[in-house]
């Protein structure tokens, strides 16, 4: 499973990280980071995340 | 230290305490020319795109709200207790834990499913008036669009909307300046609600269907679900939230459009440009026109020192349209525009949104196609351009489309 975030689209509003906070963080200086290739049990959190993304910027590949 | 008007002489002052005071107009884009922030009764306001942003996403801020009642003399009770629950007053982890509940019942997928309901009912409301050539904009679409789009929502009956809407309206009146005066009405209309709510609550708990109360009732994550409580206080706050802020945006659009015909006649032959009309009238023409954080914690923003529990007041018509952070600020629905903050920000992100974009982008390119030429038919009565606003009554002319 591998997660990318489409950076043009992304604002920062962490909603990412409520769904799922062991894949996405909003760092100290604002600005997204996350887990591109996290562990597989995070799955459904991930689906949630991308769900909640208020740009609907994150995309979950096999 | 905060900085104050003797502090600090160059930054200009806004009587916001004042209903006549417009936040859309050529004094705050001219003060957005000459300072980022101002000051206020009501704390700071931020005007410009870029600080209004980071300010929305910081997290030494809380969400301004929680303070509300106290504000207004108003320590316990029924009201208090509802308002310190609701998603929009928790933070941190408390937040959260609610927010990961709900958030699957708002889905995109979940959402979008409902579109045909939502084209039928827009069709429907029209259809009743469009023969006369005039309608009252308000109470023959906005109001009873968005109330019941609820009902459908929620899976209610739509008959039971003006009861709904009527319960809504009195606790809206929370938000307003009589608060206080309005005290035993606001708590009627809660106690209306709440026992609405916990008999639709019991009901899908032994009736589950496809509708947003079973699944939130069904609602778990990592063994985790909402309590009793916690559903019945979360399901008011989604009518509470959900009605007028629909009601309002959709005057909002119309009035937008009845400054800018060609853009509406554009809209009724290119429907699929609904979704960027909503995003492009939520810019321009916000019905949440300011959004409220408080400092937990004292920093140092752009040079200017907030002290812990300092009230900031984000602006957002006057960010969606600064011109030092995008190079068009005019309103274009086919316009490559900067996102707005209709929606506010951050954790505190408005929950709905995908309702709300969804049936809007439903209604305005058929209303667009169907209601040619609209026309303001006398002044209306209108909410201050300022807080929560939006149109009271509209009545409006236009020739029937097809």
């Amino acid at each position: 499973m591998r997660v990318i975030v489409d950076r043009a689209l992304c604002d920062d509003h962490g909603q990412c990280e409520i769904a799922a906070p062991n894949v996405f963080r909003i760092g100290v200086d604002g600005k997204l980071e996350y887990d591109e290739r996290p562990d597989p049990s995070e799955r459904d959190a991930i689906e949630e995340a991308a769900d909640a993304c208020p740009l609907q910027a994150i995309l979950v590949q096999e | 230290m905060t900085a104050t008007q003797a502090d600090v002489p160059d930054v200009p002052y806004f009587d916001l305490a004042d209903p006549s005071f417009d936040v859309t107009s050529e004094l705050v884009h001219a003060a957005r020319d000459e300072s980022w922030y101002v000051h206020t009764p009501y704390g700071l306001a931020v005007l410009r795109y870029n600080e209004v942003g980071a300010l929305l996403k910081d997290r030494r801020l809380r969400q301004g709200s929680a303070a509300w009642p106290a504000h207004n003399g108003i320590h316990s009770g029924l009201f208090t207790d509802w308002w310190n629950d609701v998603l929009m007053n928790l933070e941190g982890e408390d937040h959260h834990r609610i927010r990961r509940l709900l958030n699957p019942a708002f889905s995109p997928k979940v959402i979008n499913a409902m579109v045909p309901q939502f084209q039928a009912l827009a069709e429907e409301l029209v259809d009743a008036f469009v023969d006369e050539g005039r309608c009252e904009f308000v109470s023959q679409f906005a109001e009873p669009y968005s109330a019941r789009i609820l009902c459908i929502l929620l899976g209610l009956p739509e008959s039971e909307w003006q009861q709904i809407s009527t319960w809504a309206v009195d606790l809206g009146l929370s938000l307003g300046v009589t608060f206080a005066q309005d005290l035993d009405k606001i708590h009627a209309a809660l106690e209306g609600l709440y026992g609405y709510c916990n008999e639709l609550i019991a009901d899908r708990r032994d009736n589950p269907r496809d509708d947003l109360t079973t699944r939130l009732v069904q609602a778990s994550r990592d063994e985790d679900r909402l309590t009793e409580t916690e559903l019945a206080v979360s399901l008011v706050f989604l009518i509470f939230a959900g009605m007028d802020t629909t009601r309002n945006q959709l005057g909002l659009a119309l009035q937008t459009f009845l400054r800018h015909p060609d853009q509406w006649a554009k809209l009724a032959e290119r429907p699929d440009l609904g979704r960027a009309a909503v995003e492009e009238v939520m810019r321009v023409n916000p019905t949440i026109t300011w959004i409220t954080r408080e400092a937990l914690e004292p920093f140092t923003f752009q040079g200017l020192e907030i002290e812990q529990g300092q009230t900031i007041q984000l602006f957002s018509h006057s960010a969606g349209t600064d011109p030092s952070a995008m190079a068009d600020t005019t309103f274009d629905i086919e316009g490559d525009r900067a996102s707005h903050m209709g929606f506010g920000g951050g954790v505190h992100h408005c929950l709905g949104h995908f309702v709300a974009r969804t049936d809007m982008s439903v209604a305005l390119p058929l209303l667009a196609r169907r209601l040619r030429d609209p026309r303001a038919d006398g002044p209306g009565e209108w909410l201050p351009m300022s807080g929560n606003t939006g149109p009271v009554r509209f009545p409006i002319t236009f020739t029937p489309g097809a």
